[in-house]
């Protein structure tokens, strides 16, 4: 019995990062409606500067993007070599620092980050609906954990402890003094929040701020400025969450970034809005991982399956099948709108030359550019799965690249082990995926938004730790083989014979595959966005209430966007497989899932071919190799800079690159023809109906406008996001 | 001579880019009660989200005690010219207690809400209960009763009626007089309710259509109610009759109080 007492204080250690993560969750999103998937990252940024002023007295400099060395590569093409400065990645700062110095420039740096976040993200984005909010935590979270990898690496580093870890005898077990001092300050730190929020008037201002940000500005309250402060308090609160439970805990980029996890179930059941709840569920957490891994241990009854790892998933799936929409609105104006669904069609002719030259690449190209056009298409696949889900249907999904490894350990199983024919273990290994796809679809016909992501990305790790780890149930320690597959005695797999070529693998045979995979999936979510099935997921991502009025079935249509989203998954998963000819874990990881959703993201969530511009954007794809042949290798940086970028894209470019590129073209190519008019002598000729709808009317400059009365009320403004 | 609070002049404002109202000037003084007419849609919600800085200005000018408002953050708009602004919905958080809600108020450094209790008693048995669980008439009570405690100089009030019972807001009505008699501020009232406002307002100006179709003195408009009932109609020969319609002469003709 005492070892499970003593087991359960030791999980206090951990149990205090859950709480005190999840108290900064519920601050930032009462003082701005931002659920921050980015607030683990930045408890473990500020622990890796605390630890470098500590150890050696150095600050890192976050990786920036370096015109200089652009300018090197571009000289470089015409045979110049230059040597122009490169930012240096730290800066040293004398001697090693004393912990306290050490502790203030931390902190001040987690303060800082919090800051920025608002200041050049949440603020800028605050009108715009939760899904990209959520795209730009995402992309804060993808972004400084990738910051810590590229000036510290991966390994794990050991931070000076600054509580006495000396043992103290509790109820007959000895505990480290460290659990209990950690206990004390969450504990004063949430009494002290609640104290400034239920009397102080700057905690009154928060609440009304909250409540309606319109009303507070008429009583002269600055909601922004309000929500700067209590982003500096999160951020700060992260920080020192993160120094003094580092030593518990270990620090490594991943481990605490993705400790928001069973924050974020911490936050959920307190619905973001009690501090005192948020506390002790995320306390009690931490303790009950503790005790289900010494039950684990212990008790022969319970299967060794990693238990522990699973109970944040179970946390936040019973707070939200519980209480449904657990997040309370925030009244805020809402006049940003999704990314637009462009409609689209097949057109015969193009997509004709665009796979023949693809099919051209793939046979006659150099090998490089082989592999590259082969990870781009099976890049584009998944981004199809989330075109489907997120772009269409409007649910976050950030579990995909989860889903796609499910189906390619069931490939593994069935077409190796088993000896499934080709076209069934596939086929049959997506159907599981889209299984286990429309199992995580489930809570999204209770919940919507940011809560939705926090689920499917609880279930992207849940299905990490349970199935792909070592000793979960689907991968073992082996590495697991994938068959090359074959039909009718053509075999087509990466190391097939081809009868042209350099033969180096993959072979062009395996690229034919997957551009005819690609190509299937292509034309079919064309036809789903043409379909009847398709305008209604539209009609749901645009008002789920107002589609449900017109006689739109929600829950089915839901769980077909989920179903269909995974099958998508499922085949990409199996087309990865066949390319590494194995299954291997790493390849479907967490951060595998929100690189995804980054890239699908970016390329263009809600046009189908904004899915080509997102496989151009994989690692080791088309437009990753051409860049770094024109510029420099990206490495480390790759998934920096894909954070950066999702960033910016969100902020500036919502649509995403591929109606940017679309409005562009046309815009430049309406010039030519007025040109050409102009010439003709025939430059009063109607536009073509498409400019209107793609090119809307430049916004109105100052002065009065010319126009009929005007009856148009503010709330009828609101325009939704369908198309 | 009293002094001049608000002044507006050729006024156009609006949402995104479409101009909501048109060449509005008007003017309210200290101590003056000026009521805001007009049907749905006029634009006087509008008007006054221009003068606190809530929606955009397009062209035109509007000046509060010699200050130029779109030049100002809306929280000096509010902290230091004492513009209080109670729209539509009364503005209250629903969420916060009663005496919450009264510490909100602007330029109120002590934290004392005595005088808002004093004004309004029914709301001290309330004190401790969310704004939300309020009556209407409460509710209502409670939005003037933090509006006052800013001691405003200029108090805007966008349709106090809505969805009270007539009880009620012909007790609160006169209240608005209360005010701009006692604190000398200036008053700027809109209501859909035209009698109730004119009986209590020294003058008024309506808005149709976002454009200001007829202004005068509160008690010949009472006395030439066709006029208004025109004016919201939309007919346009009203500028003929010099005794109330647009000339700069019916304009100047000052009367506050009665």
């Amino acid at each position: 019995m005492e070892t499970y007492l003593q087991f359960m204080l030791l999980g206090l250690g951990s149990g205090v990062i859950f709480a005190g993560l999840a108290l900064g969750l519920v601050l930032t999103y009462r003082a701005s409606g931002v659920v921050n998937f980015a607030h683990g990252a930045i408890a473990m940024y500020s622990t890796y500067i605390f630890s470098s002023l500590v150890d050696d007295g150095q600050y890192p400099i976050p990786p920036l993007p370096n015109l200089l060395s652009m300018i090197e590569a571009v000289l470089g093409w015409f045979g110049i070599q230059v040597d122009l400065p490169d930012i240096p990645p730290f800066v040293q700062l004398g001697d090693p620092w004393s912990w306290p110095m050490a502790l203030i420039g931390a902190l001040a740096t987690a303060g800082l980050l919090g800051f920025l976040f608002h200041y050049l993200v949440f603020r800028p984005l605050r009108y715009q609906p939760p899904l990209s909010k959520v795209v730009a935590s995402v992309g804060l979270m993808l972004m400084l954990q990738a910051a810590i990898v590229v000036r510290f690496s991966n390994r794990p580093r050991n931070v000076a402890g600054l509580l006495p870890q000396d043992g103290v005898d509790v109820l007959g077990t000895t505990v480290p003094a460290d659990r209990f001092y950690l206990l004390a300050a969450i504990l004063v730190a949430t009494a002290l929040l609640y104290l400034v929020f239920q009397r102080t008037k700057f905690g009154i201002k928060t609440r009304a701020a909250a409540e309606n940000e319109q009303f507070a500005t008429l009583l002269g309250i600055s909601a922004d400025r309000i929500a700067a402060v209590n982003w500096i308090l999160a951020g700060i609160l992260a920080g020192l969450v993160g120094i003094l439970a580092a030593p518990i805990t270990g620090l490594n980029p991943l481990n605490m970034t993705l400790f928001i996890i069973p924050a974020l179930g911490a936050a959920l059941v307190a619905r973001f809005q009690s501090f005192w709840i948020a506390v002790w569920v995320g306390l009690a957490i931490g303790a009950g991982q503790s005790l289900l891994q010494i039950m684990e241990i212990r008790l022969p009854w319970i299967p060794d399956i990693n238990l522990s790892q699973g109970l944040p998933l179970v946390v936040i799936a019973v707070a939200m099948m519980a209480r449904g929409q657990v997040l309370p609105s925030r009244g805020a104006i809402e006049r940003g709108r999704l990314p637009m669904a462009l409609p689209t069609r097949i057109r015969p002719r193009l997509m004709t030359f665009w796979i023949l030259f693809a099919a051209a690449i793939l046979i006659w190209a150099p090998f490089v550019w082989r592999q590259a056009t082969i990870n781009t298409l099976i890049g584009a696949v998944l981004a199809l799965s989330l075109i489907v889900v997120t772009g269409f249907s409007g649910h976050i999904s950030l579990a995909q690249l989860s889903l796609a490894g499910i189906a390619a350990f069931m490939l593994s199983s069935l077409a190796t082990d088993a000896g499934w024919p080709f076209p069934l273990a596939p086929i049959f290994a997506a159907l599981v995926a889209t299984g286990f796809g429309i199992v995580i679809g489930v809570p999204a016909l209770r919940v919507r938004g940011a809560s939705l992501a926090i689920i499917t990305l609880a279930a992207g790790v849940a299905i990490e730790v349970f199935l792909f780890k070592s000793d979960g149930w689907f991968a073992g320690d082996s590495t697991r083989h994938v068959a090359d597959p074959s039909l009718f005695g053509i075999e087509f797999g990466p190391n097939s014979p081809f009868f042209f070529g350099d033969g180096k693998v993959p072979s062009p045979a395996f690229g034919l595959f997957v551009l005819f995979m690609f190509t299937l999936a292509f034309v079919a979510v064309i036809r789903l966005r043409q379909s009847m099935l398709g305008e209604q997921m539209l009609a749901l991502r645009a008002n789920e209430r107002a589609a449900a009025a017109a006689g739109v079935n929600v829950t089915s249509i839901k769980l077909a966007a989920f179903g269909i989203a995974s099958f998508l998954a499922g085949i990409g998963g199996t087309l990865t497989a066949y390319k590494f000819g194995t299954f291997n874990m790493a390849s479907f990881g967490v951060l595998g899932s929100l690189s995804v959703f980054a890239f699908s993201y970016l390329g263009g969530i809600a046009t189908v071919s904004g899915s080509l511009y997102a496989g151009s954007l994989f690692p080791e794809s088309i437009g990753t190799l051409a860049f770094e042949k024109l510029f420099f290798p990206l490495g480390r940086y790759e998934a920096y800079l894909a954070g950066l970028f999702l960033i910016v894209t969100t902020l500036v470019q919502p649509e995403g690159i591929d109606v940017f590129d679309r409005r562009e073209r046309r815009r430049i190519g309406w010039g030519f023809v007025l040109l050409w008019r102009k010439a003709t002598g025939n430059p009063d000729r109607t536009k073509p109906d498409w400019v209107e709808r793609i090119y809307p009317e430049p916004k109105h400059k100052k002065g009065m406008r010319p126009s009929p009365p005007a009856t148009v009320d503010a709330a009828t403004t609101h325009e939704d996001g369908g198309s | 001579m009293s002094e001049r609070v608000l002044t507006i002049e050729e006024m156009a404002a609006g949402y995104d880019n479409v101009a909501v109202v048109r060449d509005v000037t008007m003017h309210v003084d200290r101590g003056e009660v000026v009521a805001l007419l007009g049907p749905n849609g006029a634009g006087k919600t509008t008007t006054l989200g221009a003068i606190s800085g809530i929606v955009r200005l397009f062209g035109g000018s509007i000046n509060i005690l010699g200050q130029d408002v779109p030049k100002l953050r809306s929280a000096y708009l509010v902290g230091q010219w004492g513009v209080v602004h109670v729209p539509e919905k009364r503005g209250l958080f629903f969420q916060l207690t009663v005496e919450e809600n009264l510490k909100l108020a602007p330029r109120l450094e002590s934290g004392n809400t005595d005088e808002a209790y004093e004004l309004f008693p029914a709301l001290k048995a309330l004190r401790n209960r969310m704004a939300g669980t309020l009556s209407g008439g409460e509710q209502q009570m409670l939005a003037l009763g933090r509006g006052l405690l800013a001691q405003p100089d200029l108090l805007m009030v966008d349709e106090m009626s809505l969805g009270l019972a007539p009880v009620i807001y012909e007790e609160l009505m006169p209240l608005v007089r209360k005010v701009a008699d006692e604190t000398n501020a200036a008053v700027l009232l809109v209501e859909q309710h035209t009698d109730l406002a004119l009986a209590q307002a020294d003058r008024a100006y309506v808005l149709s259509h976002g454009d200001l179709v007829l202004q005068g003195k509160a008690s010949d408009l009472l006395r030439d109610r066709h006029l208004i009932d025109e004016a919201y109609l939309g007919a346009e020969a009203l500028d003929q009759d010099p005794a109330v319609a647009g000339s700069p002469a019916a304009d100047e003709a000052e009367a506050p109080g009665e």
